[in-house]
């Protein structure tokens, strides 16, 4: 075999050709945006793109390791709310911030363990399962807050939305550091192989000796803790506790993480890429708000390019593949 | 009178089908450098070669699955251009590909009938597909049970559905990639007098083999590939295995034999009273395996031999019985990670269901069963994870294109050997093969067959489950025969030949 490379195998995703064609699309998009409005390119509106897409983003994180890990869960946009309510109740209630943080995390381990066990153990399908516990934590984030937004009145439970230098808000430092966090998880860690190996092929991770369930309880509860979380970060924002906040995140979510070179099938995807389909979707946002496009275009161009990249992406593997 | 004749043996044999010049890349990589290749009316021409050789490729260019880059196919001396396997299959060019496609939750008589449903106006009913299905199948004599879903099959029978399935389209030539790696002796010869009947009335076929006594006894004509060029195109009459074996390496073939080996006379790994229920159940089954010996385990299909394997693997919960391991005797696993955890390493018969993960790297895929010995506090060790793959890929020599390239992407028989080298990797105490060489070239298989020699003269106590005949008689030290879920006997030394293991394999 004269002709065989005999190069070492590397490490490196096929992914890649897609996260570099979609970063640059990403640059395109800023290009585009500071051309048609001046006021797109300054480190105010920087900032405030990271502030919208904050809540955004800590869901897509733990969607990013459902879905590489074979699964899906839809009901981080009830599991959001929960927390959101949850925090507000707890921190009016006199109890100490970080306390009412853990118990907020806390419930969102209970949802996430709830899912995986209907996942894994029942067989219940993610679509179904997830489907089902956003009904109910949606539900009960209504009954704790009897339907009507909460003000906080404890303040100092706000504190994530204050600046921890310039402009720049806690919650967008917390966001960079989850970000890191589950990028070496994914990378780097013993579990992230496992998920890896686990969404693109269960059987044989199963011969491998590896704890399938186990493994993807885990991602389960991991995903809705982030999405408890990121309640706790929208009531920051808010001051206020809503179960009707978060109804968009869980498609969303699942959008920036597609969109960021991810299959639905399992086994692909990577957190840079979520990261860039999450800014893509923050700045499509913010820029046509600059541009005073109303909100619904917005909703339109955000399917578009969901359906292009990815449509894009598929074609240009077919044709490889010929 | 004669001279009639002279003029008949002078007119050009009307060809079939004719390849020319074709050629293939992938990116920088030539896989197929101007290969021709013909094939007469009733015409059986076997295709083989080297792991990677190209061999799939070209099977897939004819039959319209990829494209050529350059490169002329004509069918029935018209010149034609397949744009998809559907263009294929109406002019009357079935494939049978090495990686079967089929639904798996459909049945046997759906999937026989799929794209060709009996009716009318777009109607069609079970009865009608099962009555079409029912009808080939009793047509070639081939029996399975029509209800079934496709899923719950055997991987032998899922393959005899799919040519089933090409009977059944009417095809004037039929390719097939690798149709025998997965069948035993009486099912391979059972296909090939199929395919005979075929010649017979016409049919041409095409098929890649990696077994020399197929070629022997069932093709016209041999065709030899080598790294994407045809090196041969001989009658099998006029040429010598060994020859053809030259011609696929680019040098002689080397034998595999195993010399006598010191053993300890203490079983590391022993089987106790197995028993299962099923089809085939075992019956009080129990053997062992010394430390440093390889124990061969062969019968026909629904001996047994796959239970034993799976229920070692923790994959058959219906197996019960004991099992003495390490000094330590225990009930049969309940679990993959069970068994995983006692030290065995299974290395799976179906390499794409239960072994490999295909869209990952080969690197990942060796490591997959190591983690926590290449990781320091859940973080993973690159380094060193890199150093044990780079050996690995070395010692099995692994023939890969691209440094990215997915194991999807790797010829079967590379598959095969990323497969063994990411179980051989734990450096294991115990380890049970199930079909260990399936898919993998002549001058490869002698290769994994030495490995794995290394692996047990290292003291790991093996297993291996084969229905390969001759595979079971080379590479173990000694052979137990397993028939009707029943030990048959143990054939060791200058008893272990082919004769010996199949009479006992298939006598009743
Ligand atoms: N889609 C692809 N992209 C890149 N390289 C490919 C692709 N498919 C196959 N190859 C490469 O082409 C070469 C020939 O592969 P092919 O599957 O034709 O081999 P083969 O002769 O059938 O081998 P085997 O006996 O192992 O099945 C291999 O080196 C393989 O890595
Ligand atoms: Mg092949």
């Amino acid at each position: 075999m004269s002709d065989t490379t005999m190069a070492r195998p590397t490490d490196r995703f096929r992914i890649d050709a897609q996260f570099f064609g979609l970063a640059a699309f990403y640059l395109a998009l800023v290009v585009i945006f500071s051309l048609a409005t001046p006021n797109f390119m300054s480190w105010s509106n920087g900032v405030n793109v990271l502030s919208n897409v904050t809540v955004l983003g800590i869901v897509a994180l733990g969607q990013t390791l459902a879905i590489v890990s074979g699964g899906f869960d839809l009901s981080v946009s009830g599991t959001l709310p929960l927390g959101a309510v949850a925090y507000v109740l707890l921190a009016n209630a006199a109890v100490p911030i970080p306390a009412a943080i853990v118990l907020v995390l806390a419930l969102g381990m209970v949802v996430g363990v709830v899912n995986g066990i209907l996942v894994n153990r029942i067989g219940i399908s993610p679509l179904i399962a997830t489907l089902g516990t956003l009904s109910v934590t949606g539900g009960l984030a209504l009954t704790l807050s009897r339907g009507v937004t909460i003000p906080m009145t404890n303040f100092d439970a706000g504190f994530l939305s204050e600046f921890a230098f310039g402009r720049v808000s806690w919650y967008v430092l917390v966001l960079v550091v989850l970000c890191i966090l589950v990028h070496v998880l994914m990378r780097y860690t013993i579990l992230g192989r496992m998920i890896y190996a686990v969404g693109g092929n269960a059987d044989a991770s199963r011969l491998a000796g590896i704890r399938v369930e186990a493994v993807s309880v885990t991602v389960y509860t991991v995903c809705a803790m982030l999405a408890a979380f990121a309640g706790v970060v929208v009531s920051s924002q808010l001051l206020v506790g809503s179960a009707n906040v978060g109804a968009n995140v869980a498609l969303n979510s699942v959008a920036a993480v597609i969109l960021g070179g991810a299959s639905l099938l399992g086994g692909v995807g990577t957190i840079g890429g979520t990261l860039v389909g999450v800014l893509i979707l923050g700045t499509i946002a913010n820029g046509m708000a600059l541009m005073m496009v109303p909100s619904f275009y917005q909703q339109m161009a955000n399917g578009a390019i969901l359906l292009l990249a990815v449509g894009l992406g598929r074609l240009r593997e077919k044709r490889a593949g010929r | 009178m004669d001279e009639a004749l002279a003029m008949q043996a002078a007119a050009p044999v009307r060809l079939l089908f004719e390849a020319q010049g074709l050629i293939k890349s992938y990116g920088p990589n030539r896989i197929l450098m101007d290969v021709d290749f013909t094939l007469a009316p009733g015409e059986s021409v076997a295709l083989i070669g080297e792991n990677g050789a190209g061999k799939s490729t070209f099977a897939k260019i004819i039959t319209g699955v990829i494209r050529p880059d350059e490169g002329k196919l004509a069918f029935d001396g018209r010149d034609v251009v397949f744009n998809a396997p559907r263009d294929a299959l109406a002019a009357g060019l079935a494939f049978i590909p090495q990686e079967l496609a089929y639904v798996p939750n459909l049945t046997v008589a759906e999937n026989i009938v799929l794209g060709q449903w009996p009716g009318r106006s777009g109607l069609t009913t079970p009865s009608a597909i099962r009555a079409r299905a029912g009808a080939v199948c009793q047509h070639y004599g081939i029996h399975f049970d029509l209800d079934s879903p496709m899923r719950l099959l055997k991987l032998a029978e899922r393959q005899l559905v799919e040519i089933v399935k090409a009977l059944l389209r009417d095809a004037r030539m039929i390719v097939l990639d690798e149709p025998t790696a997965a069948l035993n002796e009486q099912e391979s010869t059972a296909l090939f007098s199929i395919l005979k009947r075929l010649n017979g009335q016409g049919v041409g076929v095409l098929y890649i083999s990696h077994r020399m006594d197929e070629v022997y006894r069932f093709s016209d004509r041999v065709d030899v590939l080598r790294n994407g060029r045809r090196v041969a195109s001989v009658p099998p009459q006029r040429t010598t295995p060994s020859q053809l074996i030259a011609h696929m390496l680019g040098q002689e073939k080397e034998e595999f034999a195993r010399g006598d080996q010191p053993r300890s006379g203490v079983a590391a790994l022993a089987l106790r009273g197995w028993k299962s229920g099923g089809l085939p159940a075992l019956e009080d089954v129990s053997l062992d395996v010394q430390a440093g010996e390889i124990v061969g385990l062969y019968g026909v299909r629904g001996s047994g031999a796959d239970v034993i394997a799976e229920g070692l693997a923790g994959l058959n919960g219906d197996v019960v019985g004991e099992i003495e391991i390490g000094g330590k005797v225990r009930r049969t696993f309940g679990s993959p990670y069970e068994a995983r955890a006692a030290g065995i390493a299974y290395v799976p018969a179906e390499r794409k269901r239960d072994g490999l993960v295909l869209g990952l790297p080969i690197r990942r895929n060796i490591t997959l069963m190591m983690l926590r010995s290449l990781s320091r506090f859940g973080v993973m060790d690159g380094a060193a994870e890199r150093a044990l793959t780079d050996d690995l890929v070395r010692r099995f020599d692994v023939r890969y294109r691209g440094a990215d390239q997915p194991v999807e992407r790797l010829s079967g028989g590379n598959q095969q050997k990323v497969l063994l080298a990411s179980r051989i990797a734990t450096k294991p105490r115990y380890l049970v093969l199930h079909e260990p060489t399936r898919g993998v070239d002549v001058g490869a298989r002698v290769e994994i067959h030495r490995l794995l020699a290394g692996v047990a003269d290292d003291g790991c106590a093996t297993l291996m489950v084969t229905s390969d005949v001759e595979e079971a008689v080379t590479v173990p030290d000694r052979l137990i025969v397993i028939r009707d879920g029943r030990i048959a006997g143990e054939l060791a030394g200058a008893a272990m030949t082919q004769a010996n293991a199949i009479s006992l394999a298939t006598e009743s």
